[in-house]
């Protein structure tokens, strides 16, 4: 809301006060200053000068050549390319020199090869008025060569930040009550002119009392409408609004002096009086504004008794039913409507007016009165006419605010006893709350924020600031709960995936449904399984992630677009999906994902062949992250992927693993190898945690033997492992896969036949094993996997 | 004999002496020591010496042996030193080195974990709360009027099931709340949701921190002093934290945090970072309402709240312009924070 320090000074004497400490004042109270901005000449530089010749300038036909009297003694040439003045006018001159509005400096210059010394300014360059249409003429007996600055009022404007809950402050008087109060210094007494009330008795009806408790309407007649004065177009232009004409002008006058919309009608426009109803549903509504509206029966539309819409009830006039020049009988308006049902209209409609923002947040009701007899009367003394009978009124206003006690232990214990009950009764007697004993305090009608103890309790820290009250520290020990302890998982197996070489990325988790295609779900997704945003920003966030591959996918594409030669990201996030095809209930599941392509070391000057990653550099990676588990692969049906696999740790399945389809890497500019895995964090986390007793060193040295064996090409080696534990040698630590070999052309190995090769290592904890203990053992092991697998040693 | 082997000892010195390269050497060896070498065939002439000149000839003959064994090692020695110091002949070793995959936390993990840091030296312990969420834990409990603004779908991601995106993490306080019994001190970062357009400072998914802290006698003094300690810890001993009076539905009364901010060339401002405030009674009423029970009735507990954003404390603390780098995941962008 923008605020006029001159507006505000008709209510309160602000001399003295800077505008730095009005700004801090504010803004601890809790009314922020977002801006201020200074109005008016500050330079000295711009001077009264009167026009003495004016030729036109020989280069250019819009412009002309001025000579003028700045009060030098001698005239000053001046290039001037309004056409609005006469010689003879005295308007403003900057002067070499002067600083004008938005911080640029006059100079001596040539305009088309004429020297210029200076500039003849309009009203909006000196920030005196909205006119940019062309030269300020000053007033005849404004004297040449003095500073403008001499004659014109400056003023400041703030803009101030009003909080949802404080209506009351939007207008100059609410204002200046609060400054008032904050500051200690008197807000000048406010005589309303008095009017005589009357019900309406049918003139005026309202259907629904519901959203429109209390309405009030003033017959003016034979008004003359015209222009504001001067000192009404100042007040209105200072605060950015348009002067219109006297009566409109007065109604936003009122609305922003007190806070109280206010809507005239011209009469003529108005068949029989005044009813306020519910709009019909589909009922079209053409506003000021030139737009039309479709309502619905919940919007309020005030009407005449012929059933015409006049307004929209709290939030605009109609095109047609306002006051213009060849009005003469004016309604003029001033009601209470119900909060909630003006905010639905105006955001359904998405049309805000100064109406209906202070409408939907509460006018004070106390004031609906006051409003409109101030109104009549200014239209009376600056528009003529005459007020014709009582102010006809309908319903009665709400009494919304009432007595509230000011619980003393317990703002006491809120503010540690650091503010006295005599300041904290000091603060509400100045915010304008009467005490009434016990503790009760009686609430001015404005204030409808102030209903419960803590409401008071509030107040009372707001004025007292936050400085009053001392720090405090009453720490203590808290016992790591399961999300702590999850916590610290998930930040080491995120350090340990870093160490690796790994970025970790951050996605969005709004996807898109053409996204969904790369999606790599721990557990198939079923139809239902999506959960998609009713109301979507964009298609391009209109799901809500299954799996994390979509989006580490586009990480991936976004990287080798810029130039990267390797892809190393991981996330750990949620996924999100229906239960069971779409019954009620939605899943949230932590999930790690991973990303891996690309070459598997950086570019270096001396190796001359990169190589890319490849499946088993991811699944080693998962080795690594799982020490001491046993890391498979197990097959499986490979979808939109090249290839799949479920990732199975210990015998369980964790997760997914897929080779991105080279086709859809291609569309993601993906030159190579992609690999995608994810897995199901719970049990990454868990497989993790354990903290098993170390291994004992052994005390004795072990014996290997190696082993190749020649098998079916399609034999897979999970076969020939799951065949040696099988056998549970006693002896044998552990054995490696160290070669695999086969010849498509079949010149050194059958093509449908391939050469693996095992390397095992014997050893016994108690002793050194003897050669032929290890050959004994090992021969039994090699003739049980001869028997029970298709292979032959070679 | 004495002089053969002198003789012998004395050229198989000089040709090792003389020798260039181990194969040279191993040459010489073999001259000298081998099993047909002219050492090894003076000693066969052993066998006609007397039974009082074999010892003399025997010490000779092993002297001469130790003595080229000797010259032979320290030979070897040199000439594998030359080779090693060859070997780097020409090496520059201004070449650029061999470079690793680097990796790292994302900025907002790393600033999230500092927080988390901070937060559990006051004794917070952590919570969390689903992020698709009725309307219950999001705004009714919170006293949030069904009319207010943050509730319009315009701003808020709804289902069709008539559940939403949380819009803040204060859930997690109702969530909390709900399922413990008071004291409670808590801290939830999260991600939460609003339907705001993504631009230079706005994403529609977006990541708080929000803490509470519930008990008997929590004044506003508590307030201060913890989050005074958590921005000073944040930012630097000297940091300076102001709190003005503010409105937020669930707390009162609420303030707004501002850090004066000193970035190296810049005069120091202060910037806006957090929202906090006392839980409003009415709140309590609600939990107690959900809960059936009075333990949380305001008559016996005061508490306070705060939340703040994650990925704007990030941006204030790098200097990042534009929050989109957050999500975009660069590595280039994200290497800086390695």
């Amino acid at each position: 809301m923008l605020v006029s320090k001159n507006w505000l000074s008709d209510h309160l004497d602000l001399s003295g006060l800077s505008n730095a400490e009005f700004d801090d004042i504010l803004t601890f109270a809790g009314v922020e200053v977002e801006g201020i901005e200074e109005m008016g000449v500050s330079s000295d530089a711009v001077v009264v000068a009167q026009v003495k010749q004016s030729d036109p300038h020989p280069n250019a036909d819009r412009l002309s050549v001025t000579q003028v009297d700045a009060g030098e003694g001698e005239l000053r040439q001046i290039v001037c390319g309004a056409k609005n003045y006469n010689v003879g006018d005295k308007v403003p001159c900057a002067l070499p020199g002067a600083e004008l509005r938005g911080g640029f400096t006059i100079g001596e210059t040539k305009m088309r090869g004429v020297e210029s010394k200076g500039m003849l300014c309009s009203a909006v360059e000196l920030g005196l008025g909205a006119d940019h249409s062309g030269l300020m003429i000053l007033p005849s007996d404004w004297e040449t060569g003095k500073p403008v600055r001499q004659f014109v009022a400056n003023d400041t404007i703030f803009e101030i930040e009003i909080t949802p809950n404080r209506p009351d402050l939007l207008s100059h008087y609410g204002m200046a009550r609060e400054v008032a109060a904050l500051t200690g210094r008197d807000l000048k007494e406010f005589e309303f002119p008095t009017s005589e009330l009357a019900p309406a008795n049918g003139a005026v009806s309202v259907d629904d009392q519901e959203i429109c408790p209390f309405y009030t309407a003033v017959n003016i007649k034979g008004v003359s409408v015209g222009e504001s004065p001067e000192w009404l177009q100042g007040k209105l232009e200072a605060i950015g609004l348009r002067p219109i004409n006297n009566v409109v002008d007065i109604t936003n006058f009122v609305l922003h002096e007190l806070g109280q919309p206010l809507h005239a009608f011209d009469a003529a426009k108005v068949t029989g009086g005044i009813r306020v109803r519910n709009a019909q549903e589909g009922e079209k509504f053409a506003a000021l504004d030139e737009e039309t509206y479709e309502l619905l029966a919940s919007d309020c539309v005030i009407s005449d008794q012929s059933g015409t819409a006049l307004a929209l009830g709290g939030v605009m006039g109609g095109l047609h039913s306002g006051v213009t020049k060849t009005s003469t009988d004016v309604i003029l308006e001033s009601a209470w409507f119900n909060p909630p049902s003006i905010r639905r209209t105006a955001r359904r409609l998405i049309l805000h007016s100064d109406s209906s923002y202070r409408f939907e947040r509460g006018v004070d009701p106390g004031g609906v009165t006051n409003a409109s007899a101030l109104a009549a009367r200014l239209i009376v003394e600056l528009a003529g006419g005459t007020i014709e009978g009582p102010t006809l009124t309908a319903g009665s206003a709400p009494t919304l605010t009432g007595s509230v006690a000011l619980n003393q232990d317990k703002l006491q214990q809120l503010v540690g006893g650091s503010i006295s009950m005599k300041q904290a009764n000091a603060a509400l007697g100045r915010l304008g709350l009467t005490a009434t004993g016990n503790g009760n305090w009686k609430v001015p009608s404005y204030r409808l924020d102030l209903q419960r103890h803590i409401d008071l309790a509030e107040e009372v820290v707001r004025v007292a600031g936050l400085d009053a009250i001392p720090s405090r520290n009453r720490s203590s020990a808290a016992a790591p709960g399961k999300v702590d302890r999850r916590y610290d998982l998930e930040l080491d197996l995120k350090k340990r995936l870093a160490a690796f070489g790994f970025y970790e990325a951050h996605t969005i988790k709004l996807i898109s449904d053409a996204q969904l295609r790369d999606a790599l779900p721990l557990r198939p997704l079923q139809d239902g399984d999506i959960i998609r945003i009713s109301l979507p920003l964009s298609e391009d966030h209109s799901v809500m992630r299954p799996s994390l591959a979509p989006g580490l996918l586009a990480t991936a594409a976004r990287n080798v677009r810029q130039g990267a030669k390797a892809v190393r990201f991981f996330e750990v996030g949620r996924c999100f999906r229906n239960a069971g095809g779409g019954k009620a209930t939605d899943l949230e599941s932590e999930t790690l994902g991973l990303v891996l392509g690309g070459a598997t070391q950086p570019a270096f000057w001396a190796s001359k062949h990169s190589c890319h990653s490849d499946a088993f550099a991811l699944k080693g990676l998962l080795g690594a992250l799982l020490p001491g588990a046993l890391v498979q692969f197990s097959p499986a049906k490979a979808g939109q992927f090249l290839q799949a696999a479920q990732v199975v740790v210990n015998g369980k399945t964790i997760g997914s693993f897929a080779q991105l389809a080279p086709s859809r890497g291609r569309e993601l500019d993906l030159e190579f190898p992609v690999y995608l895995a994810e897995l199901d964090l719970a049990k990454v986390v868990e497989l993790r945690s354990g903290d098993a007793p170390v291994d004992e060193l052994p005390q004795f040295p072990g014996s290997s033997r190696d082993a190749a064996m020649e098998a079916p090409a399609d034999l897979a080696n999970a076969e020939i492992e799951k065949a040696i534990r099988k056998q549970s040698e006693p002896l044998l630590v552990s054995f490696d896969c160290f070669d695999v070999f086969s010849d498509p052309s079949g010149e050194k190995l059958a093509a449908d036949r391939k050469s693996i090769a095992y390397s095992f290592l014997y050893r016994a904890a108690d002793r050194t094993l003897k050669s032929e203990e290890v050959d004994a053992a090992h021969q039994k092991l090699l003739k049980h996997l001869e028997k029970t697998l298709p292979i032959g040693f070679r | 004999m004495k002089e053969e082997i002198e003789q012998i000892q004395a050229d198989a010195l000089a040709t090792i002496a003389h020798a260039v390269g181990e194969q040279e050497l191993d040459t010489a060896r073999i001259a000298f020591l081998g099993k047909k070498g002219r050492l090894t065939a003076a000693s066969s002439g052993m066998k006609t010496l007397s039974k009082e000149e074999k010892p003399v000839a025997g010490q000779l003959l092993n002297a001469a042996r130790g003595a080229i064994t000797a010259a032979l090692d320290t030979k070897r020695t040199a000439l594998q030193d030359e080779a090693d110091r060859a070997a780097l002949e020409g090496l520059d070793l201004t070449l650029p080195g061999r470079a690793l995959h680097s990796g790292n936390l994302h900025p907002l993990t790393q600033l999230k974990d500092r927080a988390v840091q901070i937060c559990r030296r006051l004794g917070f312990a952590l919570a969390e709360g689903p992020e698709i969420e009725t309307e219950f834990h999001c705004f009714d409990a919170l006293n949030t009027p069904p009319e207010h603004p943050a509730r319009n779908e315009k701003d808020t991601f709804y289902f069709d099931s008539g559940k939403l995106l949380r819009t803040h993490t204060s859930t997690v306080q109702v969530r909390t709340m709900e399922s413990q019994a008071p004291p409670v001190r808590i801290i939830a970062p999260g991600s939460a949701y609003r339907r705001d357009e993504i631009d230079a400072t706005h994403l529609s998914v977006f990541n708080q921190l929000e803490g509470l802290y519930v008990d008997t006698d929590v004044q506003v003094g508590d307030l201060k002093g913890t989050l005074e300690f958590f921005y000073r810890a944040m930012f630097g001993e000297d940091t300076e934290v102001r709190f003005r009076p503010h409105f937020f539905p669930f707390t009162e009364p609420s303030f707004e945090i501002d850090v004066k901010l000193r970035v190296k060339g810049q005069d120091p401002r202060w910037i806006e970072i957090a929202g906090c405030g006392m839980v409003d009674p009415a709140v309590f009423e609600e939990i107690s309402k959900s809960r059936g029970d009075d333990l949380y009735h305001p008559d016996k507990v005061t508490g306070f709240a705060f939340g703040m954003g994650i990925d704007r404390l990030a941006m204030i603390k790098w200097g990042i312009k534009d929050i989109r780098l957050l999500i975009e995941n660069d590595a280039r962008f994200l290497r800086q924070f390695a």
